[in-house]
């Protein structure tokens, strides 16, 4: 009897193991096109591939377009950084059908998106503290095409927060207030205009988000809003949505940021990948420590991953099993 | 045999420390000089938003007249002006006629430079071999550089918006007009020079009165491709804070909105179609006095 349950069990963990391997198998991730992302989704790779023996395919995307690839298709299989603020509805739907599964609700602590100033716009004007001080100063932050006006600059066409940008931009009735909402177009024409004006100390107001090599390397501060939460049927059911969706906009700070890692309901399936992925949470510092030497060196996220491997090894060892540990780093 | 098995790279600390070298060298160049270049551009910006706003700001009707009336001038036929009418009323009932007269104006705007700087440019190619050496390699990288390459320097220098916008259209938009200017000229026939000469034609007399006058089909031509490559270059723009068409499409392309993308990019493609029907048939009259025959 003994000996034929210690049969059954060797048998029974052989094939646990051959399953397991079988079961890891091809994986796609998202890789989107942020620097944070980039790094967490090539760490993921190495992580996956030497640590567990599956193979990943990275595949480039945006969150409108991974989103729906995976709520519609099924692929990629992950999404590494999915800011789910910007699908909150149609993500509820998903998870609801069971299409969708969230495998850690914070892979990165302390973010968040907002209202940004660079650090000596109060420091040169300490009267402007939130951001309802600065849109009574659109003079501050004249607008290069039409210097009577103060530029805002938005989030480039595209993204989720253009929407909740433009309807805030409503909400707080900005143009009466001599504003116009620039639209940057694109993250490089975003970025470019930030570093454009503090390279030249000029004053820049925008929207801009963290944790980013940007928020480190130019100081940026999040402003205050100065106005309390207006409630989540005002987010959600209007700030949120196109602008002849949303009638009434209120004014209200910007929405509690929450990163997902999400998964699609087929990879749950995936024991090994799916334990690594709800333990890997990236402390804020460190994530933002990254982003700066991704910035400085220029390294794509591929370089990054492998230095944050070399670099912080108490990080992510807490991450794996001890076996898969030694093997991530006997490959580095 | 690892020297033939590994390429032997520049080594990963020089080749990071080169980049950054370059970048911090464009940094200081731009921090020094970035304000100055930016004014030398501002009467062109003013030139460009005012264009724009006077655009948007005349009523429609009167826009469409005016349109009618330059498609009828270029290409002398009804259906090309009927074409264009029709086109124009149709971009305003679907809701695009600000974004398009924006794109207008500044496909205009980058028009008017290009030949500006472009036809003086292909004169003095034609004139000088050593020139044309020297040019063409420019023109080719011009034509074939990826344009984010050169964003990123642009908007370091000049920020987001309508400038560094017409720039990035120029860089592409330029080559086709320098090139098919120099072409044309050196294609006027030496027979037709040499009776110029005999007549004691001087050489500014050569050039304008004989050289250009049989090179305009070719210039136009030329002026035509610009316009068609400045259209392409909308899209692109817009990745820089320029308004117009290419917003919706860039909104369209982020968000799967099939309807939004297509009805904006043909919006694109019917002013491509307009300004192309219309440069060419103004060319091919230019072109009409030269195969009479009986009458010249």
């Amino acid at each position: 009897m003994n000996k034929y349950m210690k049969g059954m069990v060797a048998a029974g963990a052989f094939a646990l193991s051959q399953g397991a391997v079988a079961g890891c198998g091809e994986i796609t991730m998202a890789e989107m096109n942020w620097a944070s992302a980039e790094l967490m989704a090539n760490v993921d790779k190495i992580i996956l591939e030497e640590g567990y023996g599956c193979e990943v395919e990275l595949v480039p995307g945006a969150t409108m377009t991974t989103f729906a690839s995976m709520n519609e298709k099924g692929q990629p299989d992950v999404a590494g950084e999915l800011w789910t603020n910007a699908v909150a509805e149609p993500l509820g739907v998903a998870l609801g059908e069971g299409r969708l599964a969230i495998s850690n609700d914070g892979p990165i602590t302390q973010l968040g998106e907002g209202w940004f100033v660079p650090g000596y716009v109060q420091e040169n004007h300490p009267e402007l503290k939130t951001a309802m001080d600065i849109l009574e100063h659109p003079e501050l932050f004249p607008h290069p095409e039409d210097s009577s006006k103060g530029a805002f600059y938005g989030c480039p066409a595209g993204w989720g927060c253009q929407l909740a940008n433009a309807n805030l931009f409503r909400a707080f009735d900005m143009e009466a207030k001599g504003w116009l909402l620039v639209d940057p177009g694109s993250a490089a024409g975003l970025d470019g205009s930030i570093a454009k004006a503090v390279e030249r100390g000029e004053n820049w107001f925008g929207y801009y988000w963290s944790p980013t090599s940007m928020v480190g390397k130019y100081n940026l501060q999040l402003l205050d809003f100065g106005v309390p939460w207006g409630g989540s049927a005002n987010w959600d059911g209007c700030i949120v949505k196109a602008e002849q969706d949303c009638a009434d906009p209120q004014p209200s700070s910007w929405t509690e940021s929450v990163v997902n890692t999400v998964v699609t309901s087929d990879f749950t399936a995936n024991t090994d990948a799916m334990g690594y992925l709800s333990a890997r949470v990236f402390p804020g510092p460190v994530m933002n420590g990254m982003l700066v030497y991704m910035a400085d060196n220029q390294a794509g996220g591929e370089d990054a991953a492998i230095e944050f491997l070399l670099q912080h090894e108490d990080v992510w060892s807490a991450w794996v099993s001890a076996d898969a540990a030694a093997k991530i780093k006997q490959s580095l | 045999m690892d020297f033939f098995g590994d390429f032997p790279e520049m080594g990963r600390q020089d080749l990071r420390e080169l980049k950054k070298g370059i970048d911090l060298a464009f940094r200081e160049f731009s921090r020094a000089n970035g304000d100055s270049i930016e004014a030398f551009f501002e009467p062109l910006m003013f030139f460009m938003v005012g264009l724009e706003k006077l655009l948007i700001a005349t009523p429609w009707p009167v826009m469409i007249m005016i349109f009618a009336a330059l498609a009828w001038l270029g290409a002398r036929s009804i259906w090309v002006v009927l074409g264009t009418v029709v086109s124009f009323l149709l971009i305003g009932w679907l809701g695009m006629w600000e974004d398009t007269m924006a794109t207008v104006a500044i496909i205009s705007v980058a028009t008017i430079v290009c030949i500006g700087v472009g036809i003086p440019l292909g004169i003095f190619m034609s004139r000088s071999d050593r020139l044309q050496t020297a040019i063409t390699p420019i023109l080719d990288i011009m034509q074939t550089i990826p344009s984010f390459v050169y964003l990123i320097p642009i908007i370091m220098l000049l920020g987001i918006g309508k400038v560094p916008g017409l720039l990035a259209v120029c860089i592409y938009a330029l080559p086709p007009i320098v090139r098919l200017t120099n072409l044309g000229i050196r294609l006027v026939d030496k027979e037709v020079l040499e009776a110029a000469d005999a007549f004691g034609a001087s050489a500014r007399q050569k050039l304008f009165d004989v050289q250009i006058p049989l090179a305009l089909p070719n210039i136009f031509a030329g002026v035509n491709q610009t316009i068609m490559m400045a259209l392409a270059m909308v899209v692109i723009a817009s990745m820089i804070g320029v308004k117009g068409l290419g917003v919706p499409v860039l909104r369209a392309i982020s968000n799967q909105y099939l309807a939004l993308g297509l009805m904006n990019g043909l919006a694109i493609v019917a002013l491509a179609i307009i300004f192309d029907r219309v440069s060419q048939a103004y060319g091919q009259r230019l072109q009409k006095h030269r195969q009479g025959g009986h009458g010249v």
